[in-house]
């Protein structure tokens, strides 16, 4: 199992990325913005599809990718909304046939949850 | 155990690049150089390089500027040190081939002028060369004597090798911004498209492929452009300008019917690269039904072509660490190779060309265990 998720940072952008394990990163998370961050969605799936899948939004999402100088980072542009970018992404996983559903929502490593175990 | 994966189909959008395909056709404008001036004048980097000049209290010395003159080709030296050997073969067969040589494509002499008066070359031996010997063997009207035929020279005055040595790295790429890959392709095209010039054979041959690439929705675009978010788009065209029509044709239509929301990875030139070339000394045929299976394959296990790309490149480093106890250098036959490995170990029942499935023969095992698990 691989996981593709959807952040909300302390500031408010949001922002996204894969793991195989969501309880390390999102700890990661934490750690940095001293505080706790929620995955706000978090899907899970076949490795090569949640990669996939990553893949598509850094290529076609480019233009609200958040650019700091010349790198494109994981984070959008401040216009772009939650729903928004949920949908976005709930859209490409059925028109593309991703094998990646959404296992949790709100997901911090503090919730004991079965995809831990 | 039969092949049960299903190619899905993923619904058919417009894609914006049929319009606004930077190669269909020129923009047709022309810009003053102000215009130039302008963008400059607005670029961080410039304005930095600006403020460096005023730091360091550097001028402008406009008596450096090269000169211009017309002078007698016999009065130009060539200092062997400073310019390479002569290329005898791009004199005959890039500069002089009778259909592609125009004297108004000639470059003037750049050169230095020392101070005993003597032009010595920086750039520019093979034009001088050829146009000398096509005096010498009679080919110029009222041109006799090559040493007395008048030539342009750009020169400056200079008694430094040292200068002239830098000099012909800077006119021979260094210091110049050389021309991409995608720039030259597309130059070749709008001389076929938009000047209807068809006397060179390679720039046809380059406006045919590109002409078929676009006929399945597949557009070569510069690298890092704002283009390359769009479907059926592709960089890499030194692969692709390597390929046959007919190994275009097939990668392109292949692409557009089953991966037409997708850009373009390398690996699909590659992959028909080897399909064609290999499919047919082993009699076996590139068939439809193999095609959908490949394309389902792809879809079910990857997603998409580059998300395979990457974990063949990952069974690569696995199976060369495992044979060889270190990671062998990147090879491109291995796409096809693992792909039709992954076909055969999936239950796919087309026959398939040895010398791509037993090249490396158990490379499908180093596949990750969530892929291969699916086969079982």
């Amino acid at each position: 199992m691989y996981y593709f998720y959807i952040i909300v940072s302390a500031f408010g952008r949001i922002g996204f990325g894969i793991t195989s394990n969501p309880r390390e990163r999102n700890k990661q998370y934490c750690s940095h913005s001293g505080g706790i961050v929620d995955f706000v969605y978090l899907y899970g799936g076949l490795s090569t599809h949640a990669k996939a899948l990553e893949r598509t939004i850094k290529t076609q999402y480019t233009d609200h990718i958040w650019m700091i100088d010349d790198w494109a980072t994981e984070w959008l542009n401040d216009d772009v909304a939650i729903e928004d970018f949920h949908e976005y992404v709930d859209q490409l996983i059925t028109e593309r046939h991703f094998r990646v559903t959404q296992v949790s929502k709100n997901y911090n490593f503090q919730q004991d949850l079965a995809l831990d175990k | 155990m039969a092949f049960n994966l299903t190619y899905q189909e993923v619904l058919h959008k417009p894609n914006p690049m049929v319009k606004i395909n930077p190669m269909k056709q020129g923009s047709g404008k022309i810009v003053n150089l102000q215009d130039r001036v302008d963008k400059l004048n607005k670029n961080a980097a410039w304005k930095k390089t600006k403020k460096a000049w005023i730091e360091q209290g550097k001028e402008f010395d406009v008596s450096r500027i090269p000169q211009f003159t017309m002078e007698d080709l016999g009065l130009l030296d060539i200092a062997e040190d400073v310019q390479r050997e002569l290329d005898e073969k791009h004199c005959a067969n890039r500069i002089a081939p009778p259909e592609l040589f125009d004297p108004a494509l000639l470059q003037p002499a750049l050169c230095i002028k020392t101070s005993k008066g003597k032009y010595i070359s920086i750039n520019s031996q093979h034009t001088v060369s050829t146009v000398a010997a096509l005096i010498d063997a009679g080919l110029v009207p009222g041109a006799t004597d090559w040493r007395t035929f008048k030539f342009p020279f750009y020169y400056v005055e200079t008694d430094s090798l040292a200068f002239a040595r830098r000099a012909f790295g800077v006119h021979n790429g260094k210091g110049s911004k050389k021309q991409s890959q995608y720039m030259q392709l597309r130059n070749a095209v709008y001389i076929v498209r938009i000047d209807g010039e068809t006397s060179d054979p390679d720039e046809v041959a380059k406006e045919r492929k590109v002409s078929i690439a676009e006929k399945h929705h597949c557009f070569p675009v510069e690298v890092g452009s704002d283009y390359t978010k769009y479907p059926g788009t592709f960089t890499n065209i030194s692969t692709f300008e390597g390929l046959s029509d007919d190994e275009i044709g097939m990668a392109c239509a292949w692409h557009n019917k089953y991966f037409h929301y997708e850009g373009i990875h390398v690996s699909l030139f590659f992959i028909y690269r080897d399909f064609v070339r290999k499919f047919k000394p082993a009699k076996c045929k590139v068939t439809a039904e193999l095609e959908e299976e490949l394309a389902a394959l792809i879809q079910s296990l990857f997603g998409n072509l580059s998300q395979f790309a990457d974990s063949c490149k990952k069974v690569w480093r696995l199976y060369t660490e495992a044979k060889f106890g270190y990671e062998d250098n990147w090879n491109d036959d291995i796409y096809a190779e693992a792909l039709l490995q992954l076909y055969k170990k999936f239950g796919g029942e087309e026959k398939l060309p040895k010398s791509i499935t037993e090249t490396h023969d158990d490379l499908v095992e180093f596949f990750d265990d969530d892929i291969l698990n699916l086969a079982r």
